[in-house]
């Protein structure tokens, strides 16, 4: 499937909870419409400190690696988005044959301006790119809210790209998916395909000189996503902290990253992934 | 937690049964899964091909009575989750959920009031829809574990023998059925619904006193529909032939049917698309906006 992550900040009107409330609530509800779309996944940046939070949370200080300051400054959440094909996520931004009126189903002009928020909700454009994902292990996902982690990896300049992702798709991420408790482990490396271009108007703030530098200095701090699904926080604090297995993966992260850090998640399930053939009607 | 179903038909005048189904997942939901304090929203529409189709000659060995047409009476159903039922009834006070020019504001756009166009209307004047809602007392008796695929679900309708006395209805079929029933391969996830005797119980204070859901034809109606099932099972599989493998052509086959012979005067199912508009959260809720 083609997948795409949108990192955003809020807008400065806004808090981290009431932006978590216009993403969650008003936006997700046109994003969730988007034609033809077959997952959307939306993740803020929990209220949370995994550093301080939970027990075990010292754990964070050991294996975090070069973790580069005021990062958080760039982003309140992320947005991820399934489709199909290329094709289909650029035309997704139409208006949808999604609503009831006097005339029977009726085209709705504002699923294709997103509810036409944007500019209220973030600050600036989405950092949007094209990801290339590895399901390590697929995720199943009980009626609760899961306890989910985002671990921001960086490559050693002297690695090349195919055998970083190997490395880190092969090893490293097998090691990991024996973690007890563990629902779901999927690798999401950023790739530099252009996917703003036909997505965003040409007059959007991510077009601009100031808006590149923006976008750029976040990418310089990463090139890649581990996300983790947990029943709980404990089964990872625990998990990872297990002898044999935190050795084994300290001694691969030094050879494999330059940085390695770890942020907590809030997930919304705006539509759920659906990676069989899609239906010959409209679901979500 | 408090769960309702919503039986609904489609209006028949304006929508076929899939443009229906785009009316209801999308504009509707886009406005439904903002109600407050909302825990949990899966909307069921029934599949484009019948499960005696899709199953032939087998699917008669395992229906009771099965009412003619019964998926005339309504298109989909959807089911939500509040804490209780006071979220319930204030569900649709609307709160800051839209970013604008003056920060989180309330959305003035925020609307149900195309919903007679939608669902099936009381009259012309299109004002108000019919619906069955009705609070549904749950036991999960293999909690459903959603993998990002499409699952097969199927909605296993059941009506007590009159002469059974109600109790032990209840406890037969919460203990011996239900364990049975759990033992099917193929099963992904099992949920035992008993409907509320009180077919106002989802209603009351939801809707104002002069609804047509409180009329005397609005009460004939609803009474009419719940009077065919006393509840249902919702099962997950991984496809149809999962269900008919675990149902029909296993070793419990005889033993559920002996089952079903004794306790109901009618039993039948219905394939759904359950479509997962909020995924339902039964821990406590987030001291955060959260869907």
């Amino acid at each position: 499937m083609f997948k795409a992550f949108g990192f955003v900040k809020r807008n400065l009107n806004l808090t981290h909870d009431e932006y978590r409330a216009g993403h969650a609530g008003y936006h997700n509800s046109f994003g969730r419409r988007l034609n033809n779309i077959r997952g959307y996944i939306l993740n803020v940046r929990s209220n949370y400190e995994l550093s301080t939070a939970y027990d075990g949370s010292s754990l964070i200080e050991q294996i975090t690696l070069s973790e580069p300051e005021n990062f958080d400054d760039a982003w309140d959440g992320y947005g991820q988005l399934n489709f199909d094909t290329y094709g289909d996520y650029l035309g997704a931004r139409s208006p949808s044959l999604d609503r009831a009126g006097k005339n029977g189903l009726e085209y709705d002009p504002m699923v294709a301006k997103v509810g036409n928020d944007l500019e209220y909700l973030y600050s600036g454009s989405p950092f949007q790119f094209c990801v290339d994902e590895a399901v390590q292990v697929s995720v199943i996902r009980p009626e609760k809210k899961l306890f989910k982690l985002a671990q921001f990896v960086k490559a050693p300049a002297n690695l090349s790209p195919i055998l970083w992702r190997s490395y880190l798709a092969g090893k490293y991420c097998s090691a990991l998916s024996v973690m007890p408790g563990l629902r779901g482990l999927v690798l999401n490396m950023r790739t530099p395909l252009d996917i703003m271009s036909g997505f965003f108007k040409p007059e959007s703030e991510g077009f601009t000189d100031n808006g590149i530098i923006r976008r750029e200095s976040f990418y310089s701090s990463w090139d890649g996503i581990i996300e983790y699904w947990f029943d709980d926080a404990s089964n990872f604090f625990v998990g990872r902290a297990e002898d044999s297995l935190n050795t084994y993966l300290a001694t691969l992260e030094s050879e494999l990253f330059v940085a390695s850090f770890f942020r907590e998640l809030d997930e919304t399930v705006a539509v759920l992934p659906n990676r069989n053939p899609p239906n010959n009607f409209y679901f979500r | 937690m408090f769960k309702v179903f919503a039986f609904i038909k489609r209006n028949s005048e304006l929508l076929s049964h899939n443009e229906y189904r785009a009316g209801h997942i999308g504009y509707h939901c886009c406005n439904s899964r903002r109600l407050r304090g909302i825990r949990g929203y899966l909307v069921n529409v029934w599949a484009n091909e019948s499960l005696d189709s899709k199953i032939g000659r087998d699917y008669s060995d395992i229906i009771i009575n099965e009412p003619v047409g019964f998926n005339d009476l309504w298109d989909g159903f959807p089911q939500v989750y509040f804490d209780d039922a006071a979220s319930w009834i204030k569900a649709t006070a609307i709160e800051p959920n839209r970013a604008t020019e003056n920060g989180l504001s309330k959305d003035p756009d925020w609307t149900l009031s195309n919903s007679a166009f939608l669902f099936d209307p009381v009259d012309s004047s299109l004002k108000e829809f019919k619906s069955n809602h009705l609070k549904m007392d749950e036991k999960i008796i293999i909690p459903i574990n959603r993998p990002e695929q499409k699952l097969t679900k199927i909605i296993q309708f059941f009506k007590k023998k009159s002469m059974i006395d109600g109790l032990d209805f209840k406890r037969t079929i919460s203990s011996e059925y239900s364990q049975k029933l759990s033992k099917m391969e193929g099963l992904k996830g099992l949920i035992l619904n008993f409907r509320d005797h009180d077919i106002n119980a989802a209603i009351n204070g939801f809707y104002p006193d002069d609804a047509w859901h409180f009329s005397q034809q609005g009460y004939y109606e609803r009474s009419k529909f719940t009077s065919l099932w006393d509840g249902v099972f919702e099962m997950y599989f991984d496809n149809v032939d999962g269900f008919k493998a675990g149902r029909i052509g296993s070793t419990l086959h005889r033993s559920l049917t002996a089952l079903d012979e004794k306790l109901f005067s009618s039993v039948w199912y219905v394939e759904v698309d359950e479509n997962v508009i909020i995924m339902p959260n039964r821990d406590p809720a987030p001291d955060f906006y959260y869907r």
